[in-house]
């Protein structure tokens, strides 16, 4: 039974759908926990959900017009990430309007889709994410996303990290909050539209979210964060894709599961135990509390 | 005595509907030494904020140097020449290593040496959220020495000692007020405000010399 069940995932190895979905988790876990970073330090998780419905409005508008409906769902994102940038002095100023624009962009799209006659099953298949059908310019997308996304975090580490620590510090330390801003939340726009084919627009969290939240647990800077974020989520993907595909299971809501259980599992682990696998001068210094 | 000069005039803060500044005038001289006194809830949190551009006033001018900001790039600028030392330093809500605050300042090794003479030099490993308050506030006031250092040439510090025990207040105190810098400090700490040139009280918004 194992061997065959080995065989089976051998065999669909092979197929180019399996082996480009494969390809697509591996750069999305490079690209997508480092979002995650942003959406954790900068408190902005209703961003994300507004984005999810402001992608569907994308795609949406991509079916009445016939144009990509990924790209339409992109550009959608980012205009909408650019857009809120400036309610983003306050966390609490951002979620109001988050909602107001979740609801406008979902009502907008279903409006979109009853004009348009289209089959609103198609668009809504996106919630649900259709891992085998990523194609060229998905990959595309995702490679840009886990070059240019570490990349900035690595060239830009100090304003960052200052940025997410405390605005006010930030800026008064020099680092332009409102442009960083604004180029983190458009990017963190487009990853939620980028990531939409992975996992479906409502699990995408799996991808961004919870690897972050399981390494902001075992981080203690900016960029050890970071790549506690990228190396939870390169094991999470490859994990939850083999686990799929051995058990013939739809790939999304198996990749959350398994986040979700590192997520559980790391804050389980008593913070005594966390620290002695941190830089060891930390851990003997006297503490003067 | 080096320094810059700070002029405000029918300087206008506003919470929602609440007046927290009041039509505020005042000069302070190049390397001048002024200690803000007054009861909570008085405007001096809000009246050293609006220098920095951090509250924007709904009326009247601040300058430094005799210059006005404009811009982000004027902002930016009058955030470099004007080091702070915030009232309630953050805790942040993501891990920064001591370290890093201690470079934000723009001099890490002026301020390393500060943090060192205020005995928090060992903690730079350290993320800010594990210190305690006091050290918290060691932290700060030695990043303020490394803006001074970096070329900041004002110093507000909004309740520097409050953290501290009886020899820290004295501590910090005696860095703060060697700094060749105009330092304008908000404080309820007598022992600080008699050490300066000129104490001035705020209440309800408005704002008179006391000495």
């Amino acid at each position: 039974m194992n061997a065959l069940a080995a065989a089976d995932v051998g065999a669909l190895l092979e197929l180019v759908p399996v082996q480009r979905a494969g390809l697509a988790l591996l750069v999305a876990a490079v690209g997508l926990p480092v979002i995650g970073v942003v959406i954790v330090g900068l408190d902005i998780m209703p961003v994300r959900f507004a984005m999810m419905h402001v992608a569907l409005l994308g795609i949406a508008l991509g079916l009445l017009t016939g144009l990509d409906p990924m790209l339409c769902a992109l550009v959608a994102c980012a205009l909408a990430g650019a857009g809120v940038a400036p309610l983003a002095r306050t966390p609490s100023g951002l979620s109001g309007a988050m909602g107001l624009l979740m609801s406008l962009a979902i009502a907008a799209a279903l409006l979109v889709l009853a004009v348009s006659g289209v089959n609103a099953a198609g668009a809504f298949a996106l919630l649900w994410g259709s891992i085998l059908s990523v194609g060229t310019a998905d990959l595309w997308v995702l490679t840009a996303l886990a070059v240019a996304v570490p990349g900035l975090f690595w060239w830009r580490r100090r304003d960052i990290a200052l940025l997410l620590h405390d605005r006010e510090l930030a800026q008064s330390s020099g680092v332009r909050v409102e442009r960083l801003t604004l180029l983190l939340l458009v990017l963190v726009a487009v990853a939620v539209a980028g990531a939409i084919k992975l996992t479906g627009a409502l699990l995408v969290d799996a991808l961004t979210l919870l690897p972050a939240l399981a390494a902001r647990r075992l981080g203690r800077s900016l960029l050890s964060i970071t790549a506690w974020a990228v190396g939870i989520g390169v094991v999470v993907n490859l994990t939850g894709f083999f686990v799929a595909l051995r058990h013939d299971l739809p790939p999304g809501p198996v990749l959350v599961l398994i986040a979700g259980v590192v997520v559980l599992a790391v804050h389980l682990i008593p913070e005594r135990r966390i620290r002695s696998w941190r830089v060891p001068a930390s851990a003997s210094l006297p503490s003067s509390h | 005595m080096g320094g810059l000069d700070v002029r405000m005039s029918g300087v206008v803060c506003r919470h929602g509907r609440v007046d927290a500044v009041r039509d505020v005038d005042l000069q302070v001289a190049a390397g001048q030494r002024v200690a803000l006194t007054g009861t909570n809830g008085s405007g001096k949190t809000t009246l050293l904020r609006a220098v920095l551009g951090l509250h924007r006033p709904a009326g009247g001018e601040i300058l430094v140097d005799g210059r006005a900001p404009r811009g982000a790039a004027g902002w930016a600028e009058r955030r470099r020449v004007c080091a702070w030392i915030p009232q309630k330093p953050a805790t942040g809500r993501f891990p920064l290593p001591a370290g890093e605050l201690l470079a934000s300042g723009g001099d890490r090794a002026a301020a390393g040496r500060a943090a060192a003479r205020l005995g928090v030099g060992d903690l730079a490993d350290r993320p800010l959220h594990t210190l305690s308050g006091g050290q918290l506030q060691r932290m700060y006031l030695a990043r303020a020495v490394g803006c001074v250092a970096a070329g900041a040439g004002v110093l507000l510090a909004d309740e520097p000692t409050a953290a501290l025990d009886f020899s820290g207040q004295e501590e910090a105190a005696g860095v703060l007020l060697a700094l060749p810098v105009t330092v304008v400090v908000v404080t309820h700490d007598r022992a600080l405000a008699d050490r300066c040139d000129r104490v001035l009280e705020m209440a309800a918004g408005r704002l008179r010399e006391v000495r």
